[in-house]
């Protein structure tokens, strides 16, 4: 199935989980059991309240970016995650930042998928019933 | 280098998210230039993404579709593509359960007499607040947009007006501390 040319290029799957409070890119071989490299927002900056930023996103995209190329990747298939479940659907505000770095890191994008676990029948979402007391 | 995703928005709203000649619409998919597909009989749109993957805005053309989905103008959905701008959505039924006056008394505090209290929390908080059906749903930048969800969940689940007000306006008080604090100690992010 292969071609020649094709068989120089090395794919690997990068999966982006973004939310309010943190974003987390991780890349993996095809299979996602092997990880590459894996970096958060929380490496690069100081505040909580930062991590989630798309500047954070963008450099630990960029020091994950530098190891994949050291090992031979050349294409990436990306993986979208926001919270999901009973949280957020919707992936925060890094998650363009890394699809961005990505891209720019000189990377073959090939899909972009959406991954948020999305259930048919929510969980009760936590806070009991007289909601949370500030 | 392909992405598509389908949502599924009121069809009331749909004339909304297409706009005069479809300029809304036009104008979505130059920014994040993605391809917007409606489908006006059963309201389901889809965003197909095309172009340099540098400039395509894939997850910033789907919140901007929810937002008109959930009830905003196109002009305030549009305030999603600047800045750090995000939006959330609360469904009301967490709170008032299936009985459908239920959900109509929480939305009457929530917009208050003549819209009053919806404007009071939109300059206290900083985000643009949308009730439309049975969701409640939120334009705002990070902390901003967090305090005004405390203050919408802290409302349905039968907190007074006042309190309410006063939470946002510590809040507030709080923000311009931290960036008077910011200013005098420089750094950011390090």
């Amino acid at each position: 199935m292969l071609s020649e040319q094709e068989a120089k290029e090395k794919w690997g799957v990068a999966h982006i989980y973004s939310s309010y409070n943190n974003t987390i890119v991780h890349i993996t071989d095809l299979s996602g059991a092997e990880t590459v490299a894996i970096s958060s927002g929380g490496r690069h900056v100081n505040a909580d309240r930062y991590e989630s930023s798309p500047y954070a996103a963008m450099k630990s995209t960029g020091a994950v970016v530098e190891v994949a190329h050291d090992r031979g990747f050349t294409g990436l298939h990306i993986r979208v995650r926001a919270v999901g479940g009973v949280g957020a659907r919707v992936p925060g505000p890094g998650a363009q930042a890394a699809i961005r770095a990505l891209a720019r890191g000189g990377f073959k994008i090939g899909r972009i998928d959406d991954v948020t676990p999305i259930p048919h029948d929510t969980t009760r979402k936590k806070g009991g019933k007289r909601g949370r007391r500030v | 280098m392909s992405f598509e995703k389908v949502i599924l928005i009121p069809l009331d709203r749909i004339g909304a998210l297409i706009g005069k000649s479809g300029k809304v619409k036009l104008k979505i998919e130059k920014i994040c230039s993605v391809i917007i597909v409606i489908d006006s009989n059963t309201g389901e749109v889809t965003i197909r993404g095309t172009g340099k993957i540098e400039d395509m805005l894939p997850f910033k053309a789907e919140e901007v579709v929810m937002a008109v989905g959930r009830g905003f103008s196109p002009e305030k959905a549009m305030r999603l593509l600047e800045g750090e701008n995000a939006l959330h959505v609360i469904d009301l039924r967490e709170f008032g359960g299936k009985s459908s006056s239920q959900i109509e008394r929480i939305k009457a505090r929530i917009i208050g007499e003549g819209g009053r209290v919806r404007k009071n929390m939109e300059q206290l908080s900083g985000a643009s607040i949308s009730v439309y059906g049975r969701t409640v749903a939120i334009i705002g930048e990070g902390n901003h947009l967090r305090t005004a969800v405390d203050a919408i969940t802290t409302l349905s689940s039968g907190s007074t007006h006042g309190k309410v007000y006063n939470d946002l306006q510590e809040a507030r008080r709080r923000e311009k501390l931290e960036k008077l604090q910011l200013w005098e100690n420089g750094n950011v992010f390090d």
